[in-house]
């Protein structure tokens, strides 16, 4: 891209975030929004051996249930595609079986979170299993998604046009995202998603800002949001590079 | 193929031609008990 | 059965509050939406997960 590029955060977290990116082109938007949630590999259980499952749900279901808890995805180049990584679960009833009883082979990979229940064990039932867990993109499975909720809205502009006619009822104006006013972003959530909150008894405009976008990005806990989002950019990029050297003459 | 009485739980061997019927209590509901394999199953 | 793991609509793993949620709002006399509002789940589609859910293990583990 020829045009300056910025971004400025709204808000900030390990596992969700906004920010506002400007100087970009809707398609560039739309294309890091899919990278994100399609193109970033990460780490799920994907096949599941079974020694004992005397609980009362299906082998089948409870594979299910342990692929999609999510695992922290090592630092790029740790691990390539078709890598696994064995996670052992041994868990006797009474009692439940979690995620946080899966032990890893390998330090880097661990349930990134600890308290998703997996089955609850009655009297004299056992869950013991095996499983391989490998790395792949969002677009094979929706376990491998690293961004959930993934999205994006216009950078909105709203003005002051002038006082409202003076007996005129005050409506209610609904806009949500970010907005811009003299400069300033002010998340709509702010005044409750409504302009005549912020602007009583002022007749206002809202427009969107060219070329503004402001992401709203969540991670299922496999990396932070950060990480997240460079991965996604460098995919792109990857991408952008191995369209360039193909088509060259 | 080990089968086990619903009623007395107990281990129940059926051969070829004993029927389906436990041979401790006479009850004709029997459980095929699960195989000592390991599974191998997909997560997807 | 047992909670779904994540929402069905966005991927966002939901069973991690299940136990607080029947806790405080099923067990206990709380407000569902207040616990859901305090828990973090925010969207509609994860709330519905939580909401609708009734743990069946209990129900079925009679006839194993």
């Amino acid at each position: 891209m020829t045009e300056e590029y910025d971004v400025e955060f709204v808000e900030t977290g390990d596992r969700k975030a906004r920010f506002l990116v400007r100087g970009v082109t809707p398609a560039f938007a739309n294309g890091l929004r899919r990278a994100m949630v399609a193109d970033v590999p990460t780490m799920a259980i994907d096949e599941v051996r079974f020694i004992e499952n005397s609980s009362v749900m299906f082998d089948e279901q409870l594979a299910l249930r342990l692929g999609l808890v999510p695992l922290t995805t090592p630092p790029e180049g740790e691990f390539v595609d078709g890598d696994t990584v064995t996670l052992s679960i041994d868990v006797e009833g009474p009692g439940t079986a979690y995620s946080g009883d899966l032990v890893s082979s390998d330090s880097l990979v661990q349930p990134a979170e600890d308290n998703v229940p997996i089955i609850d064990l009655k009297d004299d039932q056992r869950l013991e299993a095996e499983a391989d867990a490998l790395i792949e993109r969002g677009k094979d499975h929706a376990k491998h998604q690293g961004g959930v909720a993934v999205g994006y809205r216009h950078l909105q502009r709203v003005e002051v046009e002038g006082d409202l006619p003076e007996f005129e009822d005050e409506r209610s104006q609904i806009v949500r995202g970010v907005i811009e006013d003299d400069g300033e972003l002010v998340p709509t959530s702010e005044f409750d998603d409504d302009l005549s909150n912020r602007y009583p008894g002022k007749e206002v405009s809202v427009e969107d800002v060219p070329n503004a976008f402001v992401f709203h990005v969540e991670t299922d806990g496999s990396f932070t949001v950060d990480e997240l989002v460079t991965r996604a950019v460098e995919s792109l990029e990857a991408r952008a590079t191995e369209l360039e050297e193909a088509v060259q003459l | 193929m080990s089968y086990k009485c619903s009623r007395c739980k107990r281990d129940v061997q059926l051969d070829e031609y004993g029927g389906v019927r436990c041979p401790y209590c006479g009850h004709r509901v029997l459980l095929k008990e699960r195989s000592r394999d390991v599974k191998e199953v997909d997560a997807h | 059965m047992m909670v779904p793991v994540r929402c069905f609509t966005c991927g966002n793993v939901v069973a991690e509050h299940w136990e607080e949620f029947d806790e405080r709002a099923n067990d206990g006399d709380e407000d569902p939406e207040a616990v859901l509002d305090e828990l973090g789940v925010e969207r509609y589609c994860c709330r519905r997960m939580l909401v609708s859910h009734r743990d069946l293990v209990d129900v079925v583990s009679p006839y194993q």
